[in-house]
């Protein structure tokens, strides 16, 4: 075919989402393209924008943990505990420790299954079919015992403000501990599966890569920032409730890119499962609330706490005016922050690989449009 | 409410109770139900308290920003200092270069209504040292204006969008402050205590 260097070429501009499947959610972009190649994108949010923020000024303190559960719907437990934390703190409310073990437990069990869940989309994303299906039997394990502890599968609302809601079921430890054993073999299971797949190595290796300083200054955190090589992790760097009384390892990658931020998150999976096994181990009988009075009336004052999301670092900056409902109420979510990103990373990127990028970045859109 | 206001010792016994108690104040005609917000409590809040770790991150940011800091004070390990707009970016270019304090991640912006005036505070984070800190600016209702840090954080952009989407904050020097979350067409600043929306009718 002969080449015309007199003929006008124009960039294509290629609409993607918001029902596209590889969106995981409702995400939408719009991409410019010449060629194979990616010449610039913009990002489209706000399709399940629902005023979370504002909701939160009309509940009371109590009520606003069921707002928190439908921010990020795959680590509910995660956000429950990150509010209840900054009302302790305003209130100055010493949890209970058997409450904590027991927040703590859930927490991490929620990082290895919204990992999991990760793992098996993302492989879809990058074309594999088969670990879905691993990672989601995985996963149901995880989701039986929340539906035993909590009566629910996803929207707990049990993390109460000073403790949890009720004790758990008598057969907790030893269930737990039984499905440590499962889950160390499933997610192995689905490591060996994965993640040296040749195939997998060339659609991720070498792909969105992003520096420690650009990360840093587009306010990634969780794995999409570990994955850049700097070791930041809330539980280490300012821990809270039982994390000084664990030890694990906060995986960190070499160059950045999607396959490193997809190891990041499957090594995390394997030291949250430590982490759980040396709660069980700790865990000693004791109250789970401590004496309180029943509608939390935090005094005038404002308080920032964070803590480490699946997906990042969520931050809650508290505002109260000494009345039973928050006077504002401000979220950081990880994935809306990560979502920036997404920008440099897909810059001259190639059309096929602009899945595999949004997928590595793991965005849950309840928490990027709250 | 007095019941409620209570220490609770059993919470299963006293749990029916409470809600017995509550029934007669459902059932209150709409006007002489009692103000959507409760009284204030009474305790004396606490103060807030900075300690070892917070004070010596106070004393960096006094250091390097004395001459615009208007107010500080803080909470644990996360101090605040409040400066005028003018100032805000030498202040926030010092706090991200200097070599102790090194903030180099916008961690957070938000604003927050307090009807006379909004405040913007923003929440800096070192993720090498690990240090925290906060800055405030308190700018009039009527002109809420305050300076773009689009220049020093790629993370302030998305997140002066969202703010000056909700609030109607004015972010001087960004370069693109379209519509971020509403929908098309939106009207009206609906993170503003002006904007009704805890005042619907249930039906």
């Amino acid at each position: 075919m002969t080449t015309h260097p007199e003929l006008e070429t124009v960039d294509m501009m290629l609409n993607m989402g918001p029902q596209h499947p590889s969106t995981h959610g409702v995400f939408r972009m719009v991409l410019w393209i010449d060629g194979e190649r990616i010449v610039d994108m913009e990002p489209h949010i706000g399709y399940l924008h629902r005023g979370s923020e504002k909701l939160c000024e009309g509940e009371s303190y109590g009520q606003v943990v069921t707002l928190f559960d439908r921010l990020d719907y795959v680590s509910n437990f995660n956000n429950e505990q990150v509010f209840c934390r900054a009302v302790e703190r305003l209130m100055d409310i010493e949890v209970p420790e058997r409450a904590m073990y027991i927040r703590t437990i859930l927490c991490e069990l929620n990082r290895v299954a919204s990992h999991l869940l990760f793992l098996g989309t993302y492989a879809l994303d990058a074309g594999a079919m088969t670990p879905v299906l691993y990672a989601f039997r995985e996963r149901e394990r995880i989701q039986n015992l929340y539906e035993a502890v909590s009566g629910a599968r996803m929207m707990h609302n049990f993390i109460r403000i000073g403790g949890i809601k009720e004790e758990v079921p008598a057969d907790f430890v030893p269930r737990v501990r039984q499905l440590l054993g499962e889950l160390r073999r499933g997610v192995e299971e689905c490591d060996n599966l994965l993640t040296f797949n040749e195939v997998f190595l060339a659609r991720t290796r070498g792909v969105g890569v992003i520096d420690s300083d650009t990360a840093v200054s587009y306010g990634l955190t969780g794995p999409c920032l570990r994955a850049s090589g700097l070791a930041y992790d809330v539980r280490k760097d300012h821990p809270y409730e039982i994390y000084p009384n664990v030890s694990f390892t906060v995986p960190v990658g070499e160059y950045g890119d999607c396959w490193d931020r997809y190891w990041v998150r499957v090594q995390e999976a394997y030291q949250s499962l430590n982490i759980v096994e040396q709660c069980l181990d700790q865990m000693t009988e004791g109250p789970i609330m401590p004496q309180m009075r029943r509608i939390a009336r935090p005094p005038k004052g404002e308080v920032y706490v964070h803590g480490e999301n699946p997906r990042g670092d969520i931050g809650v900056y508290l505002v109260s005016d000494g009345t039973d409902k928050p006077y504002r109420l401000k979220v950081r979510p990880p994935s809306y922050c990560n979502l920036t990103a997404l920008r440099h990373m897909m810059k001259d990127a190639f059309i096929a690989d602009a899945v595999v990028i949004l997928g590595s970045l793991d965005i849950v859109l309840g928490e990027v449009d709250r | 409410m007095t019941e409620q206001d209570k220490p609770v010792s059993e919470p299963e016994e006293s749990a029916p109770e409470g809600a017995a108690d509550e029934t007669p104040q459902v059932e209150a005609p709409a006007s002489a139900r009692p103000a959507r917000r409760a009284p204030p409590h009474e305790e004396e809040a606490p103060p807030e308290v900075l300690n070892s770790r917070g004070q010596t991150t106070l004393g960096l940011l006094m250091r390097i920003a004395d001459p615009y800091v208007l107010a500080h004070g803080g909470r644990d390990d996360i101090p605040w200092i409040e400066t005028r707009a003018q100032s805000l970016i030498e202040v926030a270019r010092r706090c991200r270069d200097h070599r102790d304090l090194d903030l180099k991640m916008l961690h957070c912006l938000l604003v927050v209504d307090y009807t006379e005036h909004l405040q913007a505070v923003y929440v800096l984070l070192s993720p090498v040292k690990g240090t925290r800190a906060i800055l405030k600016v308190n700018v009039p209702a009527d002109e809420p204006k305050v300076p773009s840090l689009t220049g020093l954080w790629r993370a302030a952009d998305w997140y002066e969008r969202e703010m000056h989407e909700l609030f109607g904050m004015e972010f001087e020097g960004h370069p693109n402050l379209s519509p971020l979350i509403l929908y098309e067409g939106f009207e009206g600043y609906p993170g503003l205590k002006s904007f009704p929306f805890n005042d619907y009718n249930e039906f």
